[in-house]
């Protein structure tokens, strides 16, 4: 090419090519930090709406009486936004995989600003949380020490982690474990 | 085609110039969005960080509320003699009347890890505010004054639902000045020695700031002495903390003339039968009467009709008496505020730029100056729930 030549057709074609694929990478970059962003703020979401029913479930009586007798919750329902003192099951051992499932008595549904919105088995419309619990006995001291669980899903099919052995954590959720045992005051 | 010293034939100008507009549109259509998310995912991300320290900060201390000494004698959750959580202002720069409630605010007492954990030996007297120390077994060896150093906040408290936190001013040898983390002029009673223990202690007040003219709004944290609050978070623009007790008066587990306690579910034991150390009937303090046939009965009323799930407590049962230690007493209390068993708090943050905020109103709390929804930063609201383990040991 010699001076006062121009570009060819074709240069310019190769030139405008590699400038809208560098700048379509790099409006991806926008793309990663907002999804980054959503998922930082999803996952403490999830973090605390876990930690409100683990909170929840360490209030409900585990202890002993005057008389020293235990003395167990076996009743509050734990779904209202506001527990209830009957129609639940409180600290009373869960059915197995309720944490793989939606079993009612044991899956409440929250909206985006973490308001409980039901109960029922199916997510009703405008859930975007999920939150599952289980209450299981120590097997070493089944009669005074229980083991907490409560798990916050996106809602949405949590695919082989629901069937799988165990539980797994996925992205954007939480879980959270504690023990409580009996103690007198 | 392009032969040499030609210049473009108008079609090749005419496709050169559509495909160059064509690459300009797109970028700059991609330039707004992208100005827009540049502006306001920081801001997103600093907004996030903010909540979660004020929510971190507050549940840490909640969960600690209550703690009690653990070493020496009357040892035990603070909730045995009085209540550690309190709905409103406590210190003595800016502390609230005896007896009020406040949605916004929180104090919270409860002993740290600290070797500072005795009693009086000698009588604590509103007139010389002198404190002097037994050495009990967890004192640390060779040390004056079992630990307790100038500037440390001190707890006293005895069995009688009295309790003042003070300032260690000055120590000279064995013996500490101290002042009250009350406000000027507030009284206090005579602490006698040998059944008035004496603590190291932290009392954490969380409140907002809110300043509209300078558009200051602060979650706030107190130490209860002189010196002024200091901020947690900024632009938090709601603070609400909602109560839940027992619903159950506390009952006496054993005699009170058994000389270890506890001797109640909760709350203070009520004094021997002849006693009166209040101004209440011998015999009866804040939550507990006696009868005709002199048992001891509560004086707090059953709530939630008879269910032993938490009961959401009104700001009226919480500033409606009984008071403890009596209603004489300056730094009264409550008795409903020994039920607090859980503590729900509701925590809103704004951004902090002015452009990144929409109209007030439901995503707002201020209004801003954005008209667009791209560019908006909607203010994150949320609610947990921290029970105290100390409140909570028999449950």
């Amino acid at each position: 090419m010699r001076d006062a030549r121009g570009f060819s057709l074709l240069e310019v074609l190769v030139a405008t090519t590699v400038l809208t694929a560098s700048l379509a990478a790099l409006a991806q970059l926008f793309t990663i930090a907002t999804r980054a962003n959503s998922s930082a703020m999803a996952t403490t979401c999830a973090t605390v709406l876990a930690q409100e029913k683990m909170e929840q479930l360490r209030s409900l009586t585990w202890g002993f009486d005057t008389l020293g007798l235990p003395l167990t919750d076996t009743s509050t329902d734990l779904t209202a936004a506001s527990e209830r003192g009957t129609g639940g099951t409180g600290l009373s051992p869960s059915p197995p995989n309720t944490l793989s499932r939606d079993i009612e008595g044991y899956v409440d549904y929250l909206d985006t600003f973490g308001r409980v919105l039901d109960r029922g088995p199916a997510p009703p419309e405008g859930a975007v949380y999920i939150r599952r619990w289980s209450v299981e006995p120590l097997p070493t001291n089944p009669g005074n020490t229980i083991v907490i669980q409560v798990l916050v899903t996106r809602r949405r099919t949590r695919g082989t982690a629901d069937t799988a052995a165990g539980l797994r954590r996925q992205p954007d959720e939480a879980h959270v474990i504690s023990v409580k045992t009996r103690k007198a005051s | 085609m392009l032969r040499p010293e030609d210049g473009f034939s108008l079609l090749e100008i005419v496709i050169a110039t559509a495909l160059m507009l064509l690459v300009t549109a797109g970028v700059f259509s991609m330039m707004d969005p992208a100005h827009g998310s540049f502006a306001t995912e920081p801001e997103k991300a600093d907004l996030q960080q903010r909540l979660r320290v004020g929510a971190d900060t507050l549940s840490k201390d909640l969960i600690m509320a209550g703690a009690g000494a653990y070493l020496g004698t009357g040892v035990g959750s603070l909730s045995a003699f009085f209540a550690p959580v309190l709905p409103f202002r406590q210190g003595a720069t800016g502390g609230d009347p005896a007896g009020a409630f406040a949605t916004d605010r929180i104090t919270m007492m409860y002993v740290p890890s600290t070797a500072a954990q005795t009693t009086l030996s000698a009588d604590l007297t509103p007139i010389s505010l002198a404190l002097q120390v037994n050495t009990e077994n967890g004192c640390p060896r060779n040390v004056s004054l079992c630990g307790f150093t100038s500037g440390m906040s001190v707890l006293v408290y005895d069995d009688s639902g009295a309790y003042d936190m003070f300032t260690i001013t000055s120590v000279i040898g064995a013996l500490a000045q101290v002042s009250i983390n009350r406000p000027a002029g507030a009284a206090t009673k005579t602490y006698e020695k040998d059944v008035t223990k004496v603590v190291e202690a932290v009392s954490h007040t969380y409140y907002l700031k809110t300043d509209e003219a300078t558009e200051t709004f602060q979650l706030m944290q107190y130490d209860g002495t002189s010196h002024a609050g200091v901020p947690v978070a900024d632009h938090v623009v709601g603070l609400t903390f909602d109560y839940y007790g027992d619903p159950n008066p506390p009952v006496l587990k054993k005699p009170v003339s058994d000389p270890t306690g506890p001797w109640t579910t909760y709350g203070p034991k009520p004094p021997a039968l002849r006693a009166k150390p209040t101004a209440y009937p011998a015999g009866e303090n804040c939550t507990f009467t006696i009868d005709g046939t002199g048992l001891r009965m509560p004086r707090l009323a059953v709530l939630g009709g008879g269910n032993p799930t938490l009961v959401k407590l009104t700001p009226a049962q919480l500033t409606d008496g009984p008071w403890c230690p009596d209603e004489t007493n300056p730094n009264r209390w409550d008795a409903d505020l020994l039920r607090i068993r859980k503590v729900a708090v509701t925590l809103r943050v704004e951004t902090a730029a002015k452009a990144l905020r929409g109209p007030a109103g439901v995503l707002f709390t201020h209004g801003g100056t954005s008209r667009r929804g791209s560019r908006w930063v909607p203010d994150q609201e949320i609610r947990f729930q921290v029970t105290p383990r100390n409140l909570n040991l028999g449950r």
